[in-house]
């Protein structure tokens, strides 16, 4: 696989940031998600951060280099992530179960499949045009659906952070999953969270990346993003893939997967965090898992210390 | 392989801790001497498997390939083990585990730093015989150590000369409990078993499941029988085809107590059920020799005439 890969969380004028995001890939197989919290306290981050890690985690457990069913996979991450969420609510008896949104893109012998629920998005752009996106699990959305408001009336509507499906939720969500679509050398697959779309029309997001090295206009982006957000900016992320050989860097900036050995992932987690710890969401889970266990001894060695 | 992991240098600052010197490399890790904030020492182990070849320059630890990173990982665990066995023991026969930390993409043990040497190179020094005294004093405090360990559920399984610490008062301190695991649970060990030959149990070798306080008690047995021999007695796995092994009874006899000597041939026994099942059993069997030498009455020797028959 070749891929040049760009992604970046800003915390907007909020004071935590609720959303997550993070890619892995093996040799054969790039998976790509992202996800916005909900809710006040912890309860937002620590959801997009549960189901962020449970994709990675999963991920790495059946990417061999490649995965049997792609969508399966996402599927399954899906519910497996909602099915944690209550978990982890009930194990600490939270009165609210923290819930998030969620978007997650395989992409697998050039093809792409993706799946999500709530209102983080996918776009595919190819030649500076939209060929395929997400369709927002939100109550404005289906207004538009209806045609009762129009798409452009979405950004401001009074319902517009309403949706009826998430992660984590009362009722089991609603996943949809995409087709297996063909991607050709230097189609951008974008994922970002309603703090980017919101203030950044998918027609100028095509416009910024298109006949640009993205890892030179993808930053640009984030930072015009996050000003347009103004006083009251949501957290804002995105991840950007342009597929195939990066033909318009002066630098060398295509990650060339041939040279992970079989077994082998690279992983990179969102590095914006804010409330849980900056080194163990850097890291992959095993690393988390030295943490606990250094942790756990720490911990030991105080208690019996006399 | 000609490339060894380069140990860090003198000087060289782990966090808060100054690195002295190396004092010791072993299969798994490199021990150095270092001071801490307050100029007091320690010492630092370093988890860094030798098999794998993970650093020849510089600090950071780095894996040569996937599969190395694996195994890497997979050593950890065990020193982890080690870290939460020792974390829970404060006994002054056991070495003391002060903090535990990650740096340089590997993970460290600070443990308290003890002068003095090992019981192997007390042995090996020595030009005359260990004396009684010398190996009732060291035992009976490294079994009170010992004890200990397995009150907290954990088997040491690798008690030998070369571990045990002699400090410069002459108390011991029982050390690396790399092969450390939690074998008085239910769990089973499932990390590679490591032995030292002639210090191990049979059942190490073959019955994993049958390790029990039994396992460390033949350690303790052929770790005096070492003292006495100095050298170790010949390794369980062959005495299990072919038993060579003289009793120690035989050996030294009149040399020391014959209570002390048939102490270690029940320690030394192949079946475990045979063994001392407790240290608490082995210490009251110790405990139970005659201090000092008293006058055969006729009944002993009758005994003794009787019983030498019987043999």
């Amino acid at each position: 696989m070749h891929f040049t890969i760009f992604q970046e969380s800003r915390k907007g004028q909020r004071k935590v940031n609720q959303d997550r995001l993070a890619y892995t890939y093996s040799r054969e197989t790039l998976l790509l998600v992202v996800a916005d919290g909900m809710g006040g306290h912890a309860g937002g981050e620590i959801a997009a951060q549960i189901a962020v890690r449970l994709f990675i985690e999963r991920f790495q457990q059946e990417a061999k280099p490649t995965l049997k069913n792609p969508l399966k996979f996402l599927q399954d991450s899906m519910l497996r992530a909602h099915q944690a969420l209550g978990s982890y609510a009930n194990q600490f008896s939270m009165l609210e179960t923290p819930r998030t949104t969620c978007v997650a893109c395989l992409v697998q012998s050039n093809y792409a499949y993706w799946a999500h629920v709530g209102d983080s998005r996918l776009y595919l752009f190819r030649k500076g045009g939209l060929i395929g996106q997400t369709k927002d699990h939100s109550k404005v959305q289906y207004l538009v659906d209806q045609g009762i408001i129009g798409a452009d009336e979405i950004i401001d509507h009074p319902d517009r952070n309403k949706i009826f499906s998430c992660l984590g939720g009362m009722v089991d969500p609603v996943i949809d999953l995409s087709r297996r679509t063909p991607l050709r050398n230097g189609d951008l697959i974008v994922l970002c969270t309603d703090g980017l779309w919101s203030v950044y029309p998918q027609e100028e997001i095509a416009r910024a990346l298109t006949g640009t090295p993205i890892l030179k206009s993808s930053p640009t982006l984030m930072r015009e993003a996050e000003l347009r957000g103004g006083p009251e900016g949501d957290n804002l992320s995105m991840i950007v893939v342009r597929w195939g050989p990066e033909t318009l860097a002066d630098e060398p900036t295509t990650t060339i997967t041939e040279t992970l050995g079989l077994g082998e992932f690279q992983t990179e987690i969102d590095r914006t965090l804010t409330l849980t710890d900056r080194k163990g969401a850097q890291r992959d889970l095993t690393d988390d898992e030295i943490e606990r266990a250094i942790a756990e001894i720490q911990a030991t060695i105080k208690r019996y210390r006399r | 392989m000609g490339v060894t992991n380069q140990a860090l240098p003198s000087g060289y600052q782990l966090l808060n801790y100054r690195i002295d010197r190396q004092i010791s490399r072993g299969g798994f890790s490199i021990v150095y001497r270092a001071f801490d904030d307050s100029g007091g020492p320690v010492a630092i182990k370093e988890y860094l498997p030798s098999s794998l070849v993970l650093r020849t320059e510089g600090d950071i630890v780095r894996a040569s390939t996937a599969e190395n990173l694996t195994s890497f990982r997979y050593g950890m665990k065990c020193f982890f083990e080690e870290g939460r066995a020792l974390a829970k023991i404060n006994h002054p026969n056991v070495v003391r585990v002060l903090n535990f930390f990650r740096a340089n993409e590997t993970v460290y043990m600070v443990m308290r730093y003890e002068r003095g040497r090992t019981l192997q190179q007390q042995i090996q020094m020595r030009q005359d015989q260990v004396s009684e005294r010398l190996v009732r004093h060291v035992f009976m405090h490294l079994l009170n150590g010992l004890r200990d360990v397995h009150t907290h559920k954990l088997l040491h399984l690798d008690i030998k000369p070369a571990n045990v610490y002699l400090r410069t008062d002459g108390s011991p301190v029982l050390l690396d409990f790399g092969a450390a695991r939690q074998t008085l649970t239910n769990t089973r060990p499932k990390l590679a078993p490591m032995y030292t030959p002639g210090f191990a149990a049979p059942e190490q070798y073959r019955e994993p499941d049958r390790l029990g306080p039994w396992t460390d008690v033949y350690g303790i047995g052929a770790s005096m029988f070492a003292c006495l021999a100095a050298f170790a007695p010949q390794a369980a796995d062959a005495r299990l085809s072919e038993d060579h092994l003289v009793s120690a009874k035989k050996i030294w006899a009149g040399g020391y107590s014959d209570n002390l000597l048939e102490v270690i041939d029940w320690c030394l026994r192949l079946d475990p059920l045979e063994r001392p099942q407790s240290v608490f059993a082995l210490q009251k069997a110790i405990r139970d020799i005659p201090p000092r030498k008293r006058k055969l009455t006729f009944l002993d020797t009758l005994k003794k005439k009787l019983f030498s028959e019987v043999v």
